[in-house]
């Protein structure tokens, strides 16, 4: 086939061909050629940008067409807490429904929440935590999982039968309930997002480090490693140059599958209260907080949840299409 | 006679998984910084000499691998501790709360095969037609939406809006009629249905968009088979060919899918019971949680990581039990 002829080419080195057909701009060429995926992109990005422009910029209000209330903004940002401060009579408007609902002002386009809190704002700051979750927990159970499975495959014997095991035990622990335990464990009674971002980075280890192990195993069977070995490079070398770098290219696929995954479980943890605690504007902490208003203020369950639902698509929208352009069975 | 061996072996490959989730569970149990009695005692002065009374009486003086040997040898005979918080033996609680979530599980799985194989049959003879583009729609959406916010969606609509059907609670039919005060068992039954409707939908979506995608692409890969050449250059009817030839064959991936996602529908139970205050085993894991109930915690997470394991195990001997071409391990 094409990969094998341009390898025998003669000048030695991988021609440009392999290098084309692997490479990263090749890659992103066939996910731009898949329009889901690119729509995917777009979304991942937007995402990407809403978070990483709240973090620059701190104040909204221009966004709202109106002034909001300096309580509403400070109560609606994580990095501004300020508990001190107590709003002046008057200055509060709980409960205002959206803009296109009668009562709805243009001030308010998604309304504000019982304290008075515009919901726009809340939910685009959310956005902030979601994403930096979402990549937080995944590369610490990228990075445990690639460290565990690389040392599991290239070693082999009874190494990896007992880290194997390990994983197959908390495979058999539903991962909502691990998580859970684990967070509320290590937390000592008082949860927080840290906990939880680190309570799940912990526990999606074992699936990393399962798909590491399983590449990693072919990998160590190739010419270049016997090679090395040959020469007397030594083994955490061998795998820290050339084990896993090798077997990179589906781990990352799954990361990026992952991260709407883990985006989905800290909504869970922090809708049940485990994760993200008040005045932080996460959504799924929004959605347990109206839960109580259900009857009242519909719009307060809306919103969020649209919210969580548009990123993990984009998530899984370019996830899939990252696949299907790494996966060689794919390719005509 | 190699159907039964297969069983046994099964089982017994099952001993060492469950024996590690009692020691993760137990690990984890033993985590938490801080001792438990102080935990337990959430800041209150007490005399030293109480807590260490309090110690003595649950064995929190001895070594982790002691007490670790006393815990399995109370398991072993059905002993799951005792819950502080609520002063009854760990199994009661457990198997009192068992019901409700394996009720809600199991239907959620009806529930999901019931849609996802015709809607997934659609979707492969129709391929690339426009009821192949809404199936694709409609799983993209089930697998990146939050179920417990399917769930607040639900409500809103059918039990808020419309007012038609029950938002929380279930009715558990082997309670018989008279306990709710139904004239009958016709009418037990419909209210059963009736309450379970809601919270099986939020919990099945997810496995619902899971498993149509399964489908749709063992149908095509199936429908394009030798044995459907050959049944069709014989002139076999084409809804015979779905029906006898391809079908069966497709659906073997289906019952390891249902048997691996039981870990998911399982942890999403927590927060499903949660939404539509269910009392189940995930109910009973969040009050634990917050009154740092340990025993109970562990009972429950054991418990949990059992079902899943014989979950498991059932989907993998009726798997051997359908498909003649598993050897059981022996090769002969």
């Amino acid at each position: 086939m094409a990969i094998g002829e341009s390898q025998l080419d003669g000048d030695g080195g991988p021609s440009e061909d392999v290098e084309a057909q692997f490479g990263w701009r090749y890659t992103f060429g066939k996910v731009m050629q898949d329009t889901t995926a690119r729509w995917g992109l777009y979304v991942v990005a937007f995402v990407l940008f809403v978070s990483a422009y709240t973090m620059v910029d701190s104040n909204l209000s221009r966004l709202t067409f109106g002034a909001v209330s300096d309580f509403a903004m400070a109560e609606a940002l994580p990095i501004f807490d300020h508990p001190e401060r107590i709003p002046p009579p008057g200055e509060i408007e709980g409960n205002v429904p959206p803009a296109f609902h009668v009562d709805g002002t243009l001030s308010h386009p998604l309304g504000t929440d019982p304290d008075g809190r515009d919901y726009f704002t809340r939910i685009v700051y959310g956005a902030q935590v979601s994403v930096s979750v979402g990549i937080v927990s995944t590369l610490i159970g990228f990075v445990g999982g690639t460290i565990v499975g690389a040392v599991s495959g290239f070693y082999g014997g009874r190494v990896d039968d007992v880290l194997m095991r390990l994983v197959e035990t908390v495979y058999a622990i539903p991962p909502l309930i691990l998580i859970i335990v684990f967070t509320v464990f290590i937390s000592g009674g008082t949860p927080d997002i840290t906990y939880a971002i680190i309570g799940v980075g912990i526990t999606f280890i074992p699936v990393f480090a399962r798909i590491i192990r399983s590449e990693v195993l072919s990998v160590r069977e190739m010419d270049y490693i016997e090679a090395a070995k040959a020469s007397g490079v030594k083994n955490r070398n061998i795998i820290r140059r050339h084990v896993i770098p090798n077997s990179f290219a589906p781990v990352l696929v799954y990361a990026t599958l992952q991260i709407g995954v883990t985006i989905l479980i800290v909504a869970g943890l922090s809708f049940l209260g485990f994760g993200a605690q008040p005045p932080t504007p996460d959504w799924g902490q929004m959605l347990n907080v109206s839960h109580g208003y259900m009857h009242s203020n519909v719009w307060l369950s809306i919103w969020p949840g649209m919210a969580i639902l548009v990123t993990i698509m984009g998530f899984n929208l370019f996830g899939d299409g990252l696949q299907d352009a790494l996966d060689p069975r794919t390719n005509d | 006679m190699g159907l039964l061996r297969y069983t046994v072996a099964r089982l017994i490959q099952a001993i060492p998984v469950l024996i590690g989730i009692t020691v993760i569970t137990f690990i984890l149990a033993n985590l938490a910084p801080g001792d438990p009695v102080r935990l337990m005692l959430q800041g209150q002065q007490v005399d030293q000499e109480v807590i260490e009374r309090v110690e003595q009486q649950y064995g929190l003086d001895r070594p982790i691998h002691e007490r670790y040997v006393t815990y399995m040898a109370n398991l072993l005979q059905g002993d799951l501790g005792h819950s502080i918080q609520r002063d009854r033996p760990v199994t009661d609680l457990v198997v009192q709360r068992a019901g409700p979530t394996l009720m809600l599980v199991v239907s959620a799985y009806a529930f999901a095969l019931i849609t996802a194989i015709p809607l997934g049959i659609l979707a492969a003879t129709r391929r690339n037609e426009p009821a192949d583009h809404i199936s694709r729609i409609v799983a993209l959406l089930g697998v990146s939406t939050p179920s417990f916010w399917i769930g607040i969606m639900l409500i809103l609509v059918f039990a808020i809006q419309l007012g038609v059907l029950p938002s929380s609670g279930l009715v558990y039919p082997w309670w018989g009629p008279d306990h709710y005060g139904y004239s009958g068992y016709p009418e037990l039954l419909y209210q059963t249905i009736r309450h379970l409707l809601l919270p099986m939908v939020a919990l099945g979506t997810l496995q619902m968009a899971t498993l149509m995608r399964v489908e749709r692409t063992q149908m095509i890969e199936s429908l394009q088979g030798e044995y459907v050449k050959l049944a069709r250059a014989y002139g076999v009817p084409e809804r015979t060919i779905l029906r006898k030839h391809a079908f069966q064959v497709a659906q073997l991936p289906i019952i390891t899918i249902v048997g691996l996602n039981l870990s998911t529908a399982l942890g999403g139970a927590v927060l499903i019971e949660y939404v539509f205050n269910i009392n189940g085993l995930g109910r009973l894991l969040l009050e634990a949680i917050i009154g740092l109930d340990y025993q109970l915690i562990m009972g429950i997470t054991v418990v949990i990581g059992t079902m899943f394991v014989i979950g498991v195990i059932i989907t993998d001997i009726s798997y051997a039990y359908i498909d003649p071409r598993v050897t059981y391990g022996d090769r002969e």
